[in-house]
């Protein structure tokens, strides 16, 4: 008998678990020889903002061990070309595609998803709350805060407002600077949040010895890649604890295993994103360790591995 | 000027490489040859491979690597042992295989062509520095094999000293005009390869409408011979080596400031798909 690999994350029904995480596979046309794109659970498009952004200068990455800093700095083309360049192609593959939307302001948050949800082809909207590689408005520099996903009130604020603007799946994607994840989370999911997403990048740096200057021209990066592992595992296990609604796991993932991992802590599913610049098919090649684990371990039925962390 | 759209090339593959042989060529530097029927029959001259060196998370991202030359089934790089990842290819074995990706972006040749490379009565300058002298070879490889007579092609190398004239010998055999420059004199001219570059535009007849540079090399360098060849009103292309994740536009890593008649005046250009070699003039290079 075939393995029962569909998950569930808010309205959308997923075949599989794997998704990709946003910044790690553009918006999916740069992937489509590599592999048959249909295969994926889903696909998290690169941030969209209500306007184009140039991105950072560069120094934009650098590899540190077993991970890699970036600091793109959300270069996209805004909403509207990505509805007449980016959406058309995505809605053609015929899977659930979320996207990935990031404003300055609560306002331009609802602005920019109003805009969106009026396009077909839709599943979903990741809120990213968490880039570490932009400045924000006003508001948070007043109060000190870098970034929505650091202050409970802002992301209350910021999800409920979104929320009221579109019925389509949404997604919280949260940063892991925080002291406590689970009260982040617990937050989301009383703005109205249907998933959140753990963890985005963490805050990092590196600095050449012999310049004495940060290697990244926004002198500070967002981490990712295997190091990360282990605290998005936490983290993931933390807030499954506490929410009651569906988690995605991400941080790191390289392997089935790996996947496995954040599952067995309590995602309903998961995003890989470093992995993806490595091995272009690394996704699929995740899925299929997934399988193997499943008939190894004589699994049937995903959901059976889901929170299965014993404590 | 032809726009180029980022994003996969149709004739990009992932394929697992043999090593067919490794050799010494330099001070730290190495000719690696792989087996590969895909990506060598695609590779043009100025494109790159992404190696991954290890099936470990340490080194993690594939390293890029320029053609040094290619043929149906096979091809080579030549690469400077810098850090973690060239260490683990160059302790490779014949037999050995590698994950490569290939070719990946945009090779010499583009940019600046009225009716392509291929038209004859052109002097076509290349000027390489370090490991950046690679992809001149095959472009220079390329352009006699397309009945470009090796009398129109100047290669200037520049290196710290004599054992870094990567190729030098290689460059003889092809028969081009080649002038070197060493940095303490123990070749050629003592000094920058910029000013033999210079002293040669200085002194030919040919109009600056029959004369192509290519470079690649150094960022110093290349910014010097972008600056000379606006000079002699030259059309120049040159490759640059930015720091790179996935090799084919999904992770805007490798950016370069390049002039935009936006109301900024610049944009970021991702080298792996829209370049890497990219118009002299077009690059912002402070």
């Amino acid at each position: 008998m075939g393995l029962d690999l569909s998950t569930k994350i808010g309205k959308i029904k997923l075949k599989n678990p794997v998704l990709v995480a946003s910044g790690t596979f553009g918006h999916a046309k740069e992937f489509e020889n590599f592999f048959d794109l249909k295969k994926l659970g889903g696909i998290v498009t690169k941030t969209i903002t209500l306007k184009p952004r140039l991105g950072n200068p560069p120094q934009r990455i650098v590899e540190t061990p077993s991970g890699m800093l970036n600091a793109i700095g959300l270069q996209n083309p805004g909403v509207e070309k990505f509805i007449q360049e980016k959406l058309p192609y995505l809605k053609k593959i015929g899977i659930p595609v979320i996207v990935s939307v990031m404003a300055y302001n609560v306002e331009e948050f609802v602005e920019v998803v109003k805009i969106l949800d009026r396009e077909s082809g839709i599943d979903g909207f990741e809120m990213n709350l968490s880039c570490p590689n932009v400045s924000y408005g006003a508001k948070a520099q007043a109060s000190s805060v870098k970034m929505f996903a650091h202050d409970e009130r802002m992301i209350e604020e910021v999800v409920g407002a979104v929320r009221k603007a579109t019925s389509k799946t949404l997604v919280a994607k949260l940063g892991p600077d925080v002291s406590d994840i689970s009260k982040m989370a617990l937050a989301a999911e009383r703005a109205g949040a249907d998933v959140v997403a753990l963890i985005n990048t963490f805050m990092a740096m590196a600095i050449d010895i012999k310049t004495r200057k940060p290697v990244l021209a926004n002198k500070t990066g967002g981490l990712s890649g295997p190091c990360i592992r282990p605290i998005a595992i936490r983290m993931v296990w933390e807030a499954y604890k506490k929410v009651k609604i569906p988690i995605l796991g991400i941080g790191g993932i390289m392997t089935g295993n790996d996947a496995v991992e954040f599952l067995v802590a309590g995602a309903s599913a998961v995003q890989v994103g470093t992995a993806n610049f490595m091995n272009p098919s690394a996704s699929i090649d995740i899925l299929q360790g997934i399988q193997n684990f499943m008939n190894k371990e004589k699994i049937q039925d995903l959901n059976k591995i889901i929170g299965s962390v014993k404590n | 000027m032809k726009k180029l759209k980022p994003g996969l090339k149709p004739s990009m593959y992932k394929e697992i490489c043999k090593v067919l042989s490794q050799e010494k060529v330099a001070p730290g530097h190495f000719v690696l040859t792989l087996e590969s029927p895909k990506i060598s029959k695609n590779a043009k001259p100025g494109q790159f491979v992404q190696i991954l060196c290890a099936d470990s998370t340490e080194p993690l991202l594939p390293r890029p690597f320029s053609f040094l030359d290619a043929d149906s089934k096979k091809f080579s790089i030549l690469y400077h042992m810098v850090g973690k990842g060239t260490e683990i290819l160059s302790k490779l074995k014949k037999g050995d295989t590698l994950s490569v990706l290939g070719p990946c972006g945009n090779g010499f040749g583009l940019r600046i062509e009225d009716g392509g490379w291929r038209i004859g009565k052109r002097q076509y300058l290349m000027v390489g520095g370090g490991v950046g002298i690679p992809p001149l070879y095959h472009f220079s490889k390329q352009l006699i094999k397309n009945k470009i007579s090796n009398k129109n092609i100047y290669i200037f190398l520049g290196a710290r000293d004599k054992s870094l004239l990567l190729h030098e010998k290689e460059f003889k055999k092809l028969g081009v005009h080649l002038y070197l420059a060493t940095d303490d004199g123990s070749c050629g001219h003592k000094g920058f390869v910029t000013q033999p570059l210079e002293n040669f535009l200085s002194s030919i007849l040919h109009p600056p409408s029959s004369i192509r540079i290519y470079t690649c090399g150094p960022t110093p360098m290349m910014k010097a011979v972008s600056k000379i060849a606006q000079k002699f009103e030259v059309p120049c292309e040159v490759s640059v080596e930015v720091p790179m994740a996935c090799g084919f536009g999904a992770c805007l890593g490798c950016a370069v400031t390049v002039r935009d008649e936006g109301s900024t005046g610049h944009r970021h250009a991702i080298a792996c798909c829209e370049g890497p070699v990219f118009r002299g003039e077009s690059i912002v290079w402070d």
